[in-house]
């Protein structure tokens, strides 16, 4: 079986999808083919149309797919049309809840339909952007608890190439701590760039 | 005033809005630059985009408005690959702490003014499911960028859309 992976995070290296289909490989043993789109202008290698799978991953931005991946989309119904390939997907939101995904998700399965591939299953996942700080935590532990099982069941069915529900997972943490985390992520990090913490609420002013 | 985000051609842009007062049309052109999720609108220069080309103020541009009307091809029931490199690059409007909208998590808001946001889709063929989805994903935009629903519509062709609706 050829399974693809295609990260789809603007990001070199670092990123919450990254991290997420490093896991899944793990769980899969299996050799894979891995791509990255990180611009509308990258190229598509037309080896994707010999995949008998796909695993796409990707941020959510702004409620949906992030544009770049979107022109991707485009350029992929083209190239894909027709081919016996089943899609899965892992969207990360910074945002909490995992539920925040499931638009974009519903995107990724309408392409699918147009494109006449098999929809396999997604993954929404929530709290991305403490995935990169989890990624010596082992499989199952604290945080990921619940995540690892949604990726165990994804590897399950990549490998037989079986449909599955939308799983929504978001981080076993508490919300509140995870948004107080973030915050002070962000006061550090303006502070790095040499600027004040109050210089957050800025308001860029003027006519356009 | 009111935003007007859009994929139309020249020509249906100059036909639908010339004759408009008080009003910033963004046109979604191939130029624009995809956002990198750098967080550098939040942590270089907040409020404002990183990266040099004309939607960097999208931020401030959006704080003077009253008024979201984006127009775009649906997609796969999203906006149009250029009108979602837009969207993208809005998110210098809002701040980067959150707040508990809805029973979600949200982003804060940076300015004061609240957008009423409508969106027109076009597209020849588009499936119920495409339909649904694009709707859902207004009304996300609408909780997450804190304004209230406008109108959505669904045309056939960018072309049937009337000057009146805007």
């Amino acid at each position: 079986m050829k399974i693809g992976f295609i990260n789809g995070s603007p990001k070199k290296e670092g990123s919450a999808s990254g991290c997420l289909l490093a896991e899944l490989k793990e769980i899969l043993k299996q050799p894979v083919s891995e791509y990255c789109i990180r611009s509308r202008r990258d190229t598509l290698p037309d080896e994707l149309a010999e995949q008998d799978v796909l695993v796409m991953a990707m941020p959510l931005y702004v409620d949906g797919v992030p544009s770049h991946m979107l022109s991707c989309l485009t350029e992929l119904e083209t190239l894909l049309k027709g081919r016996k390939i089943t899609v899965y997907a892992i969207i990360n939101c910074g945002f909490f809840e995992a539920a925040q995904n499931r638009w974009a998700i519903a995107i990724l399965q309408n392409w699918c339909q147009r494109t006449g591939l098999k929809w396999g299953q997604a993954i929404g996942v929530g709290g991305g952007g403490m995935m990169p700080m989890l990624k010596d935590i082992p499989p199952g532990k604290g945080p990921k608890k619940n995540l690892s099982r949604a990726l165990e069941t994804l590897a399950k069915n990549i490998l037989n190439e079986q449909s599955g529900e939308t799983l929504l997972v978001s981080p076993n943490f508490p919300r509140f701590l995870y948004r107080k985390a973030a915050e002070m992520g962000w006061r550090r990090q303006i502070k790095e760039n040499g600027l004040k913490a109050k210089d957050l609420s800025a308001r860029p002013s003027g006519s356009c | 005033m009111k935003m007007i985000i859009h994929d139309l051609k020249p020509e249906q842009e100059e036909r639908l809005f010339s004759a408009k007062e008080d009003l910033l049309t963004v046109s979604a052109k191939e130029t624009i630059k995809t956002c990198i999720g750098c967080f550098g609108c939040w942590l270089k220069t907040p409020g404002r985009c990183v990266l040099k080309d004309q939607y960097q103020e999208m931020g401030r541009d959006l704080s003077l408005c009253g008024e979201l009307i984006i127009i775009s091809r649906c997609v796969y029931g999203s906006f149009s690959p250029m009108v979602k490199s837009v969207m993208d690059r809005c998110i210098p409007y809002l701040h980067p702490c959150f707040t508990i909208r809805g029973g979600e998590m949200h982003h804060r808001r940076r300015y004061d003014n609240r957008l009423k946001i409508s969106a027109f889709f076009y597209g020849e063929d588009l499936t119920e499911k495409e339909r649904e989805t694009a709707e859902h994903i207004v009304r996300a935009n609408c909780v997450n960028l804190d304004g209230d629903m406008g109108r959505i519509a669904f045309l056939k062709k960018g072309e049937a859309l009337e000057g009146e609706w805007i």
